[in-house]
């Protein structure tokens, strides 16, 4: 039995279904090592020749490495390290197969579900989606039919949020399809644990992800206006102030392109400029960072400063592509999700892959009934917040949140969506106390660009620190794991690359300095401790106070 | 049958110089049932490219932007129109008819929401339920309540702004033809019947002379959809007929704003607008 | 490149050498003050706050206040933590265009930045800071591509050294004490020992000050910072080959002029009113600034857009 194990705490929750422990089955022999899932096998079997100190000294190198970089996040007027978990979660090679499959499925048919709203509108004739549905979802923009995006695609950029439930299944949770973010941690935290837990990815084939920029640059290049041979790609960002600007510099950079704010741009002619150091440059596409309301103020927000003016006409006239295309709101809508399945069937003539969490729609006759008198079971939404926002768990809200929040939906039931409690999958996780579960979800990100969705393997693994909660949003304290897709592909087992031994040693001036050795007295055990602890020794020489 | 010929100028006057705007006019006529545009043309001085497109709504709209320093901005609109609208029977549906049409047609249901313009008050809604209470078909209680509301505001210019609310020309009791337009759009949507918001112009005189230009003002009326739409003229009490030239559609005033854009670097601006209306033949 | 992106790394570049400039010029007044207790400290303290930038000064001031304010208080323009925090955040908005490593070293000195220095560590506090801003410097020189980046980069290196050794220069006359010698002042550049070598040993107060002013081989002179103002103006604006003048843009012709004034005049003549001299110089390089805005970054103020309908 391994000692960071030995008080892993499983579900204390009696009352329901236990939640699913990714790590560890719940049955199976007495022995911990028993329980252990396959996928699980080598990181367990790495994990157990290690003690609490050790693996919390590698996740302490982990923060520091975050902190350098300014992989950080705001807290209370304080810069943190963002919060990265040091154990890895697995997804085995099946698994991510049906993932796979069903994400890109649904960026699929939302794709064409989006064509079809701001354009024929089939789908409300047909009677699959009711017609109030659409038309009063605030993310449906009228300002938006009539913009024929390139290539036909508005999704360039999904991020499908998944759960698995008590029986380990996997379920869509939400659609994300406006601007999609959280990809950045996928890639960095990739990063900085190829040097926390180095043994690991030699001894197991995990999927890169670092391929991630080069698809989504080439998705954006191949959505460029007709006729652009060398597009202008910039990525739009709100601005330094933005919780997600860290995202915006690191798509740029690897990317390769320049990262724009609003005041770079102007329109002018039917075309889009940037603001260079030797004249206005034309803009062909932009991969926007800015929500709709802000992105034009002629046509929406009069007051923002983040957009441009006169950019959705220049879009309608066909000369600027913008990513993901405005209002595709309509899509996330949580009243929208519903009806997914079926629109999966109506547009694409399949099944879905990955089924829906069980959803009541407040509206329904004799659902708000229900919903008001079983609260205490039920998570309830409003149907245009993202991110956990406005969101309410019934068995954990005061009396006076249910009373605030019974008179919100009964004044508006189009406004809101119930959903059961659902004990989100567990995952171990360090914490202050040692190694315990944690409940988590997962946001594959696809890319989609010319004809095909790619579906980037990992994902964003959140994770909510506090015991028994079961809301994952960064936003509400959550923290993140890397996501390791196991098991190769066919057609993709990797080629050892041998270096060929070099003869030619590098030259020396001869014995200048006899006697030394280079780095004498420095030993790198805790290589990785060093930018901390040559912070810490500056502070403390500097007598820092404050 | 009538050929007008409508000019429409509106003219800002900044304090200070803008250094950069960015606009969009609704304030060419479409070509629509009954109504033909023979020729129409925007100038917008400082001159600057346009860009015409059509809204959801299918108003024809000019995007226009002035990137130069400038102290004045002025649009006019000028276009020859043939309105011909014969006296036509209207379609009556029935209530049940209505309500299942609607329910499979955005484009009708959403004519069926209130905005934060139109919203009635609770007496307005009232008002709409007891006509509607009556036996009377979707088409008759339409114009009772266009009707009633009319009876109860008096036309008052300049008691109301360009940005009232239904609500407060209501609590006024005065307004003008924006503001009558919206309370009946408030109470027709109150009773479930779908009804949308219409911009254009209307010829002063009941029996115009050809070859006279007269004064006129953008004028606002309603359509409703009983089966099929209507046009309705609250203000003067009268079905759309030949002196009405429709340009613009929508769910309320900010639908259809003639001139609606965003400028940078001046202070403040002062608007002066001018129509005017002459019979061709 | 963006004009915006390339504002930033002007003044990433000159706020780098602002601290690195004002931690030699503290270093060796605060050492000074030690040294001599002046009768007037007061006066002494408002000379160097008023050669450093600060106009409001209250009540009778001390060397420790002068050392807090210009070295460690973050809300204070002319100190050295504003400038690290002010260098960072400019490396943050050309986040996608400076080395991983560059952006880096900016990021971990503005974290490591202390609230409050002892005043018997004062000394290892500017040692630091110097050391970062080298650090910088060497990072930039070799992760940059030798493009617009690194060209506006080095322009304002250049241009803040100018204005930092012209600083320095003008405490030579501070009120209230004796004033830096000359050898101290060299000291503080690290310039000591290169014009013993470059004098044979034998400096005099005039050859140190031309040292300083006009060598054409030691890198922190002004002459030497405005050249390499100067290269970085002509590198990102090729004088064309039709100029008769040889002279592209206004930065330019405003830094020539600078040069010339302290070329073509003899020492003395300058050291007769060097503070005089040394406004002169922050003049020139505040208006080649200026220059370089309108002609590089123009109106990049947030436009407010406001709504109007009719």
């Amino acid at each position: 039995m391994s000692q960071l194990f030995a008080n892993y705490g499983r579900s204390t929750d009696t009352g329901r279904t236990p939640a699913w422990d990714e790590m560890f089955a719940a049955t199976g022999g007495g022995n911990e090592a028993e329980q252990v899932r396959p996928g699980y096998a080598d990181l367990y079997e790495a994990l157990s020749h290690m003690s609490q100190e050790e693996l919390r000294g590698r996740a302490d190198a982990l923060a520091s490495s975050y902190l350098a970089q300014g992989v950080t996040f705001d807290f209370a007027g304080e810069e943190r390290p963002f919060p990265l978990d040091a154990i890895p979660r697995i997804v085995e090679a099946s698994d991510w197969a049906r993932i796979e499959a069903g994400v890109a499925q649904r960026v699929r048919a939302l794709e064409a579900f989006l064509a079809d709203v701001y354009g024929r509108q089939d789908a409300v004739r047909d009677g699959v989606i009711p017609a109030h549905v659409i038309v009063s979802a605030p993310g449906f923009l009228r300002q938006a039919a009539g913009i024929e995006p390139a290539g036909g695609v508005r999704v360039h950029v999904a991020g499908i949020d998944l759960i698995r439930d008590q029986h380990g299944d996997w379920r869509v949770l939400e659609d994300n399809v406006r601007v999609p973010s959280g990809v950045s941690y996928v890639i960095s935290n990739r990063e900085v644990m190829a040097q926390t837990l180095p043994e690991l990815f030699a001894r197991m084939s995990i999927r890169q992800v670092t391929d991630y920029p080069r698809k989504l640059a080439a998705a954006l290049r191949a959505s460029a206006p007709p006729g652009v041979e060398e597009p202008t790609v910039v990525v739009l960002t709100p601005g330094v102030f933005n919780s997600a600007y860290f995202e915006h510099t690191l798509l740029a950079r690897l990317m390769g392109v320049e990262l724009v704010e609003g005041r770079d741009l102007f329109c002018s002619g039917g075309f889009i400029w940037m603001r260079t150091t030797s004249g206005p440059q034309k803009v062909d596409v932009i991969y926007r960072r800015v929500d709709d309301d802000f992105l034009d103020p002629l046509q929406f927000r009069a007051d923002s400063v983040l957009g441009a003016p006169g950019l959705l006409n220049v879009a309608r006239a066909g000369n600027v592509t913008i990513a993901n295309a405005i209002g595709n709101g309509v899509a996330d809508d949580k009243l929208v999700y519903t009806y997914v399945p079926d629109l999966i069937r109506y547009f694409l003539h399949e099944e879905p892959v990955l089924p829906n969490v069980e959803t009541w729609r407040l509206e329904d006759p004799g659902s708000l009934d229900y919903v008001l008198k079983n609260v205490r079971d039920l998570v309830v939404k409003p149907v245009d917040g993202s991110g956990g926002k406005g969101l309410v768990v019934g068995d954990r809200a005061t009396p006076e949140q249910l009373e605030a929040l019974k008179e919100k939906v009964s004044a508006n039931p189009r406004g809101w969506i119930a959903q059961p409690i659902i004990q989100l999958s567990t995952i171990p996780t360090l914490v202050e106390g040692g190694m315990a579960p944690r409940h988590s979800d997962l946001r594959p990100f696809a890319v989609s660009g010319d004809g095909d969705v790619w579906v980037l393997p990992g994902g964003l693994t959140r994770v909510a620190l506090p015991e028994g909660q079961l809301v994952v949003n960064s936003s509400q304290g959550g923290g993140s794991k890397d996501t390791w897709v196991v098991g190769t592909r066919a057609g993709e087992a990797p080629t050892p690359v041998v270096p060929q031994p070099s003869t030619r040693y590098p030259q020396a001036q001869g014995s200048i300095h006899p006697g030394h050795q280079l780095g004498q007295g420095d030993t790198f055990d805790d290589d990785d401790n060093r930018l901390r602890q040559q912070i810490e020794h500056q502070q403390q020489s500097l007598g820092k106070e404050a | 049958m009538k050929r007008l010929r409508v000019r429409h100028e509106a003219r800002f006057t900044y304090q200070g110089n803008a250094n950069a705007s960015y606009n969009e006019a609704r304030m060419l006529p479409r070509d629509c049932s009954g109504q033909q545009v023979l020729s129409s043309s925007l100038t917008i001085t400082p001159h600057g490219p346009q860009f015409p497109y059509r809204d959801y709504w299918g108003t024809p709209v000019v995007g226009f932007e002035v990137l130069i320093p400038h102290s004045e901005l002025c649009v006019i609109a000028e276009s020859l129109v043939e309105v011909n609208r014969p006296l036509r029977l209207a379609t009556r549906a029935s209530w049940v008819e209505m309500r299942h049409e609607a329910e499979a047609r955005c484009r009708l249901l959403e004519h069926m929401d209130q905005t934060a313009r139109t919203d009635p008050t609770e007496e307005v809604a009232e008002l709409a339920r007891d006509i509607a209470a009556s036996p009377r078909d979707p088409f008759d209680t339409a114009q009772a309540i266009c009707e009633a509301i009319r009876d109860r505001i008096e036309y008052v210019p300049g008691v109301t702004g360009v940005g009232s609310t239904a609500k407060e020309a209501w609590v006024k009791g005065k307004g003008v033809c924006q503001d009558i337009t919206h309370i009946a759009l408030g109470a027709l949507r109150a009773v479930g019947i779908p009804a949308r918001y219409v911009s254009g112009y209307l010829h002063p005189e009941e029996q115009p002379e050809v070859g006279l230009t007269a004064q006129a003002e953008s004028h606002a009326w309603l359509e409703w959809h009983s089966g099929s739409w209507m046009g309705f003229d609250p203000t003067n009490r009268i079905p759309v007929g030949d002196r009405h030239v429709l340009v613009a559609r929508g769910r309320d005033y900010d639908d259809i704003a003639p001139v609606k854009g965003v400028y940078a670097g001046a202070e403040a601006t002062e608007l002066w607008v001018d129509v005017k209306i002459t019979r061709e033949s | 490149m963006l004009s915006r992106v390339a504002e930033s790394l002007f003044w990433m570049g000159r706020y780098m050498e602002r601290a690195d400039g004002t931690a030699r010029i503290l270093d060796i007044h605060l050492q000074l003050m030690l040294e001599y207790p002046s009768a007037d400290e007061d006066a002494a303290c408002r000379s160097l706050l008023s050669i450093m930038g600060v106009t409001d000064m209250t009540g009778p001031l001390t060397s420790a206040d002068v050392a807090t304010r210009l070295a460690t208080d973050k809300t204070e323009p002319a100190s050295i933590a504003y400038s690290l925090v002010a260098a960072r955040e400019n490396g943050r908005r050309a986040r996608e265009i400076i080395s991983t490593e560059l952006w880096e070293c900016f990021n971990t000195t503005s974290i490591a930045l202390p609230g409050s220095v002892a005043p018997e560590r004062h000394h290892g506090f500017f040692a630091w800071v110097k050391e970062r801003s080298a650090m910088a410097a060497g990072i930039a020189y070799t992760t940059m591509n030798r493009d617009e980046p690194y060209q506006f980069f080095m322009l304002g290196q250049g241009l803040e050294r100018a204005d930092m050794t012209a600083r320095l220069l003008a405490t030579r006359d501070l009120a209230g004490t004796g004033g830096a010698s000359w050898t101290t002042l060299l000291r503080s550049c690290g310039a000591y020992e290169a014009c013993l070598r470059a004098y044979r040993g034998k400096p005099t107060a005039e050859r140190a000050a031309e040292f300083l002013l006009l060598d054409q081989y030691f890198p922190r002179s002004i002459r030497f910072s405005v050249n390499r103002a100067l290269n970085a103006v002509h590198q990102l604006d090729p004088v064309p080959v039709s100029s008769r003048t040889g002279v592209a843009t206004g930065a330019e012709w405003i830094l020539g002029q600078a040069i010339s004034r302290l070329q073509y005049q003899p020492i003395e003549d300058v050291l007769a009113d060097l503070p005089e001299a040394m406004d002169k110089v922050q003049e020139s390089t505040s208006a080649a600034s200026d220059a370089i805005k309108e002609r590089y970054f123009p109106a990049l103020t947030l436009p407010v857009w406001m709504g109007e309908a009719a």
